[in-house]
């Protein structure tokens, strides 16, 4: 097998001392038990590929597109190796091959098609003229309510969005192994939105312009922590537990913020037993929504079940896809009689106490 | 023999038990140095289910190697003959805590900070807990007689391990040792199990003796700006009446790793020792701690730090458990070897052992380093190398000898906590030639067709770097 994109990884992969500390609390592993779904077996998977120990099979890309890119392994790992960075160089080696899962391919094709990966030709950005870009993203371009809220809110708070025709930012490509089309997405994407800052509603967005295209990108919750004040918000007056989405916490390190805004919004924040840098993923990163459901399933309904142990009255999050993920494992929990927690999206709880 | 899948999977069910190549991959190596394919890897969920295994590749003469989470470091559960590698990872069940008896009963697939999790709310812990509690499972740590920061003060594994339920080589069940505190009723043997790593049973119960947690706890760090001071004060101070709970050693090359890899901001001198002292009473562990600072000045020790802050104990000791691969990072182009890892030296020998292995690393042009849970006689240390060439693996073999060399010059033991299977072989049969016949002789009656982790220990080959492929690319002559 080619190994172009794993040979980048040859010295992390000699880093390794297999020393088996990133099975603790992998969600795939905690599910499928096998070594091989763990993160040292992926792990082990890439360096067999890069040495030509290994040759590609269903089966190997399977285990190797089980995983929600959630990076608990990476803070597990006390060499601190970049396993994320090594799964999606596999995934994007085995793709090359031809190893591609259902859904994924489709889910790339509708980018290009339409810019965006539901294939939705009728999504588009609310353009508008401004002084602060702010990036929309797929997951907010699919609920265009929800960005209207988002964008008035940022208006109260005397932030002027610039909004373009945009793009995805690719990020999917990089994620799913199709590095062609993520070369191609990111010329495209750089010559619609040409911007040094932004600020982006999803944390997912906000990792990848910063990793990727060196754009100082902020999360719109560390906006709201700078703003809110100013706009004298009501007391929610809950017993608030609040999910970390990973890309928000273990990619960028806010872990205080959204906290801080829900002290703002006079909530009672308990936290669940996995919290900040050592949460546990919603289950739905990866492109494992698509590929995997029956498993993304089993992890968010583990989580929402950490959430009903706290006996907090709402679960909140500051991600689209974690919020649309936990909201339909607490109504799968409640129709199964386990348990089931109302799950809101930060910025529900921040509208009602300015509206 | 081939391997009869279809029978395997009758077994333990479809779903656990495969002989396909990517997964037998996956289960050809450990945290060691090795790597070796299984022709099956099984996954039983009770006791019946490992017995008929048992019977069928006693029947079949097939090599049967059980494996917990495979953090083992010389290559315990990598299956050097080939056959069927039994991953007890399912059997993770606790199945009893009597608190009034202060004791539980658990499965092997049991992770210990697992099982201390549930326990420490109800006034007790499992304490031998090896760095590696957050991944080792009970079964092995029972096979590998693993101990660790606490081990000090309140044992390694043996201590804490009251019986067991084996499944023998022939399929058969036996109990073994009993459920209270002492036992002189004939051979001991639940403890012959301990530190058989594998070679004469599958373990799958153990009855674990508790301890309760001390109400009071304080730490400090003592820097020193000489290696061998530090190891002189460790003599002191386990001569001096005291029992610290923990005593560590980080040399400059530790902590230099835990500061590049994990941003710890240890201070970069040439030693430091962590200590804790605990117990129920807050005035003598006040008195203790005093102690051990006047032992630490009288020894060349500076800035004492003393701390009873619950959070930054753990950030410190936490540091410590994540060394051995911190120890990755210490320097671009040098990987982590788990190689002469875990020696025990006596008290009086531990300032030369120290010094000693430093030395050795710089002779053979490798790096090497030297910490350790130093309070109960273990000096671990790791040779840090460019592993893609096959010179420092020469290098390597020879300050790995080197090493043993000395230590058996000492009066001190191969291993103190991590076991020998295969790359502590060599210089293991060396110190211990005149009982090899005996335990071989152990071997063969419990396991006539040695099939249980066959080729390990006593019957290892005597060259570790060619006992089996090295799980690295290099080829070594
Ligand atoms: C980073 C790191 C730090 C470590 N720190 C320490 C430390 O401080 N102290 C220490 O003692 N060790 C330490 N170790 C070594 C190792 O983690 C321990 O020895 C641990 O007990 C091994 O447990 P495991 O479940 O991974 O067993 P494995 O590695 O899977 O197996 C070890 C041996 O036990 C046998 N075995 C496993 N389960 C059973 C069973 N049910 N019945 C019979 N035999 C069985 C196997 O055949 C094998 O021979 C460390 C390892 C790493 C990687
Ligand atoms: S925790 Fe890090 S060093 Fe250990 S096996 Fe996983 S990736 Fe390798
Ligand atoms: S990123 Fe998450 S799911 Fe993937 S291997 Fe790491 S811990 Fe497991």
């Amino acid at each position: 097998m080619k190994t172009k994109h794993l040979k980048d990884w040859e010295n992390e992969l000699d880093i390794c001392i297999r020393c088996s500390y990133c099975f603790e609390d992998c969600p795939i592993f905690k599910e499928l038990g096998w070594e091989s779904s763990s993160a040292r077996g992926k792990i082990l998977f890439a360096y067999g590929f890069l040495h030509g120990e290994l040759e590609p099979s269903e089966f190997i890309a399977k285990r190797v597109f089980d995983c929600t890119l959630c990076r608990l392994c990476k803070e597990k790992c006390s060499a601190k190796v970049d396993i994320t960075e090594i799964i999606e160089a596999c995934r994007a080696d085995l793709a090359k091959e031809g190893f591609v899962l259902p859904g994924h391919k489709e889910m790339l094709e509708n980018i290009v098609a339409t810019g965006n990966i539901f294939g939705d030709k009728e999504a588009r950005a609310p353009v508008q003229d401004g002084e602060t870009p702010l990036f929309i993203g797929c997951q907010y371009l699919a609920r265009p309510n929800r960005t209207k809220g988002w964008i008035k809110l940022l208006e109260k708070m005397g932030v002027k969005p610039k909004i373009v025709e945009e793009t995805c930012c690719g990020f999917p490509m990089k994620a799913l192994g199709d590095r062609e089309k993520l070369e191609k997405q990111k010329k495209d994407f750089k010559k619609k939105f040409p911007f040094k800052e932004a600020i982006t509603l999803c944390p997912t967005c906000a990792a990848f312009l910063k990793e990727d295209y060196d754009i100082d990108a902020k999360h719109v919750i560390n906006v709201v922590l700078e703003k809110l004040g100013g706009l004298k918000p009501k007391s929610v007056g809950k017993k608030v537990t609040y999910h970390d989405p990973c890309d928000l916490g273990r990619s960028l390190g806010v872990y205080n913020q959204p906290r801080e805004v829900l002290s703002k919004l006079g909530v009672e924040l308990v936290e669940m037993k996995g919290n900040r840098n050592l949460s546990n993923c919603c289950g739905g990163g990866g492109g494992m929504l698509v590929s995997d459901v029956p498993v993304s399933d089993r992890i968010a309904d583990k989580r929402v079940k950490e959430a009903v142990d706290t006996g907090a009255d709402l679960l909140v999050t500051a991600c689209p896809t974690c919020e649309q993920v936990l909201s339909k494992a607490s109504a799968r929990m409640s129709e199964k009689g386990q348990g089931s927690i109302k799950v809101q999206e930060m910025f529900d709880l921040l509208w009602n106490a300015v509206k | 023999m081939k391997v009869d899948i279809q029978h395997l999977k009758k077994i333990v069910g479809p779903e656990n038990a495969s002989d396909d190549v990517a997964e037998l991959y996956i289960y050809g190596s450990d945290a060691s140095v090795h790597q070796a394919m299984p022709d099956a890897v099984v996954r039983p969920g009770k006791t019946e289910e490992v017995q008929e295994v048992m019977r069928y590749a006693n029947k079949n003469k097939i090599p049967v190697i059980a494996r917990g989470s495979g953090s083992g470091m010389s290559g315990h559960a990598v299956p050097i003959d080939g056959g069927i590698v039994m991953d007890m990872k399912r059997m993770n069940k606790i199945l009893d805590i009597r608190i009034e008896d202060v004791l539980c009963v658990v499965q092997p697939g049991v992770i210990d900070d697992d099982l201390n999790r549930v326990l420490r709310p109800k006034g007790v812990f499992y304490p031998p807990t090896p760095a590696s509690s957050r991944v080792a499972t009970i079964g092995g740590e029972i096979a590998n007689n693993a101990s660790g920061l606490r081990s000090v003060k309140y044992g390694a594994t043996r201590d804490s391990v009251l019986g067991m339920k084996v499944v023998l080589a022939n399929g058969d069940l036996v109990t073994l040792g009993s459920n209270t505190r002492v036992e002189a009723s004939g051979y001991q043997l639940a403890r012959l199990m301990v530190g058989s790593e594998g070679t004469l049973g599958i373990i799958v119960e153990a009855t674990l003796r508790l301890t309760p947690v001390p109400k009071f706890k304080a730490m400090a760090m003592a820097k020193f700006n000489k290696l061998e001071d530090a190891g002189k004060t460790i003599t002191a101070v386990m001569t001096s009446g005291i029992t610290p709970s923990v005593l560590e050693l980080m040399d400059n090359v530790a902590i230099k790793a835990v500061n590049t890899a994990l941003n710890m901001g240890l201070p970069d001198v040439e030693a430091i020792i962590m200590f804790e002292a605990d117990g129920r009473i807050k005035a003598a562990v006040e008195a203790d701690m005093n102690d051990i600072e006047e032992i630490c000045e009288a020894n060349g020790a500076f800035g004492i730090e003393m701390s009873d802050d619950p959070k930054e104990m753990t950030r410190i000791f936490s540091g410590r458990k994540k060394l051995f691969a911190a120890l990755s990072r210490y320097q671009k182009g040098l990987s982590c070897t788990s190689l002469a890892d875990d020696m025990a030296v006596p008290n009086s020998k531990m300032a030369a052992t120290v010094q000693e292995i430093v030395d050795v690393g710089k002779r053979n042009n490798v790096v090497m380093t030297a910490y350790g849970h130093c309070g109960s006689g273990v000096v671990h240390t790791k040779i840090l190398m460019d592993t893609t060439k096959p010179g420092q693996w020469d290098n390597a073999r020879k300050a790995v000898s080197e090493v043993y060399d000395f230590v058996r010059k000492v009066g001190g033991t191969t291993s103190g906590e991590h076991g020998i299977a295969l790359s502590k072989a060599p210089s293991w049969k060396k110190e211990k030639k005149d009982s090899l016949e005996m335990m071989r002789a152990i071997k063969k009656a419990l396991d006539p067709n040695n099939i249980l982790n066959p080729h390990k220990m006593m019957d290892a080959p005597d060259d570790w770097v060619k006992a089996t492929d090295l799980r690295y690319t290099t080829k070594v002559q």
